[in-house]
């Protein structure tokens, strides 16, 4: 539970937070319920001060008044909407960059299982999610609260003892069943069976010819209804909760109104309170009630939300893997050398070493290629190039300067990477290729694809270069993607060339040509190509052949 | 999703044909509609009460004693009206975990009754979409929605009978607010839609740079962007945000129309029932009355107009489930089974020769994907070793298709030994062990994994298997060992390592006739050299069929049959 306030807490005090806004929404949603109070409490005016036939000129003017405010409170409460909504939009943005900005510095090697499991998905969730916080906890918490106590402060300028009866009941409608929605329990694992049950269902329908062939159907199916169970008796336990608290709610109401109007009945016949006012009493107190029932569930909703914010904040704890030096070196302009000396890398202190004593040199303007199975230590080599983790011993030099003296930017600017992913950016064909430099002349780009075999496809785009690419543009096959990476790379002014696997996907004429082709167009610079196709491997000068994080053949040059 | 057939769309409060299939459906939304008639019932009863309370004060300054028991009533009804609110909506909670619970096991099975051949391609993901995402807002139908609509059905029905049996001119006022509502409802729902419609897609665009954005954070690192990539995020967000916005503010207009039209309903009720009560022409009790009842007659509308998107959302999965459903299976399909083991090791893989006569596929859709097969036969003797070759598309994969009963075949007959295909599926299908061309690790242990098709097997068993097709340093560098979660949430593995997971599993389970369709697709040649040494033991007396480009994994194949994309030749072995 502290920790539970405490990051709520946090996500609240956390700098940026549209406070400005939060205030106009809740003092907005304040005027809608006061509007609602005197409403109901001024037509019990009305209706009382009439009854007396005084004449119209008595209650002409409350009615107006009563008029205004049925008005008025609808745009009210729309106004409240729209600010809330635009508050939580706002921090939203600024979670969005909290995210990016604590995800940056550790991707792709410091958070594992960051891409093939759900992390980043959940990640972005977890950020959508905050926004409850502030619309659906705060405000309407802060709208019932305040309420009542107009309402209570309403009634106390007509009847102190009332006020005093109603601010009890009110107390204890407030307090109880959020008390009980707060200390439910089990939410953590009703978020987790709902998240493994749709991934069961999603598992058995992809692995249905398995299950069937397998004769292991029912067992899968079974497995899903055990969860379902578990889970709708879980919520049931909630849906229990939720409704004692609105159970209780109405109690309090109850024991309010009775209250209030006896107290009225007793002071009107004692000639302390005029009889008009018992009839606006019970209506103030009805109208007063109306927020409190919105308080449990806004908990209940919190409680979600700090299991959000817990995940959000546990991102900070993961350790940032690499750190600029205090006074960086410079690196030595022009093509590096590459330097691997005993180098040995591992991810986590109770996994096996990635690189187990790796030496290699590419030296400025050579070619190597990397060959070697998944798993052999091929993408911990770019990782450690690209200072995306740092080795556990030996040294990685770059032009004779070791890369840990350097500043991180300073070493990645001096590689231009085709990852195996091939990531593409909403955009067009042109601002993807020069992701690494923004005023390339259609000359360079027009190099570039050709190395990278583009030449053609580029020429059936409808628009050409500017044609769009992602959601909104072409549809963009595989092999395309990773020979835009290509060419993307080609262009990027880093004068050492890293290819991660960059025909996978093709068919061998075209692989070939590829890579022909950007050796030929890499021109001066170094080029490390990974790979797992021997003939690729030698169009190189040199093969590194890696094992379980091994070198195991050097063949010579 | 596809464009659901058009259903006739009477407002219903339980869909006929899910009523038909989960019992006890009508019998809650009878209940829901029943709490909304008593709730109606205390809801004039505490006014009553409370009117009277007032008018025996206002005009009479009665003692408290006088009044007692009409206060009594007022506190009953209060509470009788919330215990009814909490029992429709437990009731509405326990039949939606009842129909979203049989609607799921009934599409699962029907799902895997229709077999891997409806459920290929596009069609699993939209599934599995239907069966979570879907099947939720079902729920809230049923949870949520459901009670609101009976309750907007009856309530303001009930309570507006009996304003009308108090005060004429207060009905009107009344009935005139209440006509409004539909009327400003659709015009500002569609007005909203039309809008939304129009936002939607620049939404979703804008909505999914920030995940490519976050998914790209290694590419902008690596090119030295991240700091622009920030910007973008901020711009992209601040996007979504305006025209959220500009949503919103039209989303939000039929709420206000309902806040209006609620708040209209008591001033106006009031001035009438303050100038009828000045003219002499009504009681303080009566008008009071009035005056508590009336802005109950807009709060069910109001709600159900707030879940109103449920309802939609809800019907349009309950079409889809059903329309999944209405696809006629095979009837040989069964029941899902429980494991049925495979065949009695005590009796060993005895004397069973498959045999393949005349066998006719047809696809409707006739693709590379799906290659026909036309009369082919085949003979494939007990413990024989009998390699499929050819191209791809040219049916290898459609004959193990047919054989696992994935694909109905339009003529032919299958066999082994004296059982003959197409009686009981399930039964049929313990004949066979299976490597598919791309296998599915499912989201559990390892040896979960492993063990899918011989559930009885130890874990000595597992890492003699798994040291066969030799996964025994993956084995030992794992952090939990055969425990380890594998799949999708799980350890990734490398696609050699997921066929030779998959191959153990194939290898594992006592069935006697194994088919491996591409065993070696992803495993280089010292690797299927060393495999294909390990699981000679694991082969003993057992057919194999190897499904490839060319005889691979097997030192000695009895036959190879090679088929053409063109013609499948038969050749009898």
């Amino acid at each position: 539970m502290s920790r539970a306030r405490g990051s709520l807490r946090r996500v609240l005090a956390e700098p940026g937070t549209p406070y400005g806004r939060l205030a106009g929404a809740g003092l907005l949603g304040l005027a809608s319920a006061a509007a609602t109070i005197g409403l109901l409490a001024g037509s019990g005016y009305v209706v009382g001060r009439a009854s007396l036939r005084p004449g119209l000129g008595a209650i002409v003017g409350i009615l107006a008044a009563v008029e205004v405010l049925a008005f008025l409170r609808g745009p009210l409460r729309y106004a409240e909407r729209l600010v809330g909504h635009d508050a939580a939009l706002r921090a939203l943005t600024r979670w969005r960059v909290w995210l990016y900005d604590r995800l940056a510095p550790r991707v792709p090697a410091g958070l594992a299982g960051w891409r093939s499991g759900d992390l980043l998905a959940r990640a972005i969730d977890d950020v959508d999610a905050l926004q409850d916080l502030y619309l659906r906890t705060l405000l309407p918490v802060t709208i019932a609260v305040g309420a009542a106590v107009i309402g209570t402060l309403a009634v106390g300028f007509i009847l102190p003892w009332a006020a005093l009866a109603l601010g009890v009941s009110l107390a204890v409608a407030l307090v109880l069943p959020a008390l009980l929605t707060w200390r439910r329990s089990h939410d953590d694992e009703i978020a987790e069976l709902a998240g493994g049950l749709a991934a069961q269902v999603v598992d058995a329908l992809e692995g249905a010819p398995e299950l069937l062939a397998f004769g292991a159907d029912a067992t899968a199916l079974g497995r899903i209804e055990a969860m379902d169970g578990r889970a709708d008796a879980l919520e049931r336990n909630h849906a229990r909760v939720a409704a004692s608290a609105a159970l209780l709610i109405q109690v309090c109401l109850a024991a309010a109104v009775t209250a209030v109007l006896a107290l009225g009945v007793v002071a009107v016949h004692d000639h302390h309170l005029g009889q008009v006012m018992v009839a606006v009493l019970p209506l103030a107190v009805l109208a007063t009630f109306e927020t409190v029932p919105t308080v449990p569930v806004a908990l209940a909703r919190a409680r979600s939300v700090r299991a959000s914010a817990d995940r959000l904040y546990a991102l900070e704890d993961v350790p940032i893997p690499v750190h600029d030096p205090a006074t960086p070196e410079r690196l030595e302009a022009g093509v590096p050398e590459v330097w691997f000396e005993e180098a040995a890398l591992r991810y986590g202190p109770e996994l096996p070493r990635a690189l187990d004593g790796v030496s290699l040199r590419l030296p400025a303007g050579g070619r190597l290629a990397v060959t070697g199975s998944s798993g052999a230590g091929k993408s911990s080599v770019v990782n450690a190039l690209l200072r995306y983790w740092p080795l556990e011993s030996g040294s990685l030099t770059l032009g004779g300067t070791d890369v840990t003296l350097a500043a991180q930017d300073e070493v990645r600017g001096a590689s231009a990477l085709a990852d195996q992913r091939a990531q593409l950016f909403a955009g067009t064909v042109r601002s993807n290729v020069t992701l690494g430099r923004p005023d390339a002349t259609d000359a360079e780009i027009e190099v570039a694809l050709a190395a990278a075999r583009l030449t053609e496809w580029v020429a059936t785009l409808p628009e050409g270069l500017d044609t769009p690419v992602g959601e909104d543009g072409v549809a963009i096959s595989g092999g395309e993607r990773r020979r835009l990476a290509v060419a993307r790379a080609l262009l990027a002014p880093g004068p050492l060339l890293i290819l991660d696997e960059p025909t996978s996907g093709l068919d061998a004429v075209l692989a070939n040509e590829v890579v022909a082709g950007v050796l030929r167009a890499a021109g001066p610079r170094s080029v490390l190509l990974i790979t797992h196709r021997a003939g690729e491997a030698a169009r190189c000068d040199a093969t590194v052949s890696l094992e379980a994080g091994r070198v195991t053949a050097t063949p010579p040059a | 999703m596809n464009a659901t057939p058009a259903r006739p769309s009477r407002p219903r409060l339980v869909d006929p044909a899910l009523a038909a299939r989960v019992p006890g459906l009508r019998r809650v939304a009878g209940l829901a509609l029943l709490v909304a008639a008593l709730s109606a019932v205390a809801i004039v009863v505490q006014a009553i009460a409370l009117a009277h309370v007032v008018d025996r004060s206002l005009l009479h300054h009665a003692p408290l004693g006088a009044v007692t028991g009409a206060l009594v009533v007022v506190a009953v009804a209060v509470v009788v009206r919330a215990l009814l609110h909490t029992a429709g909506d437990l009731s509405a909670l326990g039949a939606a975990d009842r129909v979203v619970g049989r609607l799921r096991r009934d599409l699962l099975r029907h799902a895997l009754n229709l077999g891997p051949g409806w459920l290929a391609g596009e069609r699993t993901g939209e599934l599995a979409l239907t069966a979570t995402r879907g099947l939720r807002s079902l729920h809230a139908y049923y949870a949520r929605y459901l009670p609101q609509a009976a309750a907007a059905a009856v309530m303001p029905f009930l309570l507006l009978i009996w304003v009308a049996t108090q005060d004429w001119l207060s009905l009107v006022v009344v009935i005139a607010l209440v006509l409004a509502v539909p009327l400003t409802m659709m015009y500002f729902g569609r007005e909203a839609s039309r809008r939304a419609e129009r936002q939607w897609r620049r939404l979703s665009s804008l909505a999914s740079r920030f995940l490519q954005l976050v998914e790209g954070l290694p590419t902008l690192r690596a090119f030295g962007r991240a700091a622009q990539g920030r910007r973008e995020v901020e711009a992209a967000t601040d996007g979504v945000r305006a025209a959220t916005m500009r949503t919103l503010r039209s989303a939000f207009l039929s709420a206000l129309s309902m806040d209006l039209i609620a708040g209209f309903g008591v001033g106006f009720v009031a001035m009438v029932l303050g100038l009828r009560l000045l003219w002499g022409r009504l009681g303080l009790e009566t008008a009071m009355a009035v005056l508590l009842v009336a802005p109950e007659i807009f709060i069910p509308l109001r709600r159900a107009g707030a879940e109103f998107h449920a309802s939609t959302e809800g019907q349009a999965a309950a079409d889809r489930v059903l329309e999944v459903l209405a696809t006629p299976g095979r009837a040989s399909a069964g029941e899902p089974q429980r494991a049925v083991a495979p065949s009695d090791p005590a009796v060993g893989f005895a004397a069973r020769r498959l045999d393949i006569e005349g066998l006719v596929v047809e696809y409707e859709h006739r693709d590379h994907d799906h290659p026909s097969l036309d009369s082919f036969s085949l003979r494939v003797p007990t413990g024989s070793r009998v390699a499929l070759t050819g191209p791809s598309g040219s049916g290898k994969s459609t004959v193990l298709g047919a054989l696992l009963g994935f694909v109905e075949p339009s003529a032919g007959t299958m066999s082994i030994g004296e059982r003959v295909a197409g009686d009981n599926l399930a039964q049929w299908r313990t004949h066979f062990s299976w490597l598919p061309q791309r296998p599915h690790l499912f989201n559990a242990t390892l040896a979960e994994n492993v063990r899918l098709g011989a559930p009885g097997a130890n874990d000595d068993e597992l890492r003699a298997v798994l040291n066969a097709v030799g996964l025994t340093d993956l084995l030992a560098g794992l952090p939990a060992g055969l425990e380890t979660v594998v799949g999708h949430d799980g350890l990734t593995l490398s696609a050699g390592e997921r066929q030779r997971v998959a191959l153990a599993r194939a290898l594992l389970r006592p069935a006697p006739i194994l088919l491996l369709d591409e065993p070696t697709a992803s495993l280089d040649q010292p690797t299927v050299a060393r495999v294909a040494r390990a699981i000679e033991p694991w082969l003993a007396g057992r057919t194999v069929v190897v499904a490839a480009h060319a005889p691979v994994l097997l030192s000695r194949f009895d036959a190879v049959v090679a088929l053409t994309a063109a013609h499948p030749l038969a050749v009898p072995s």
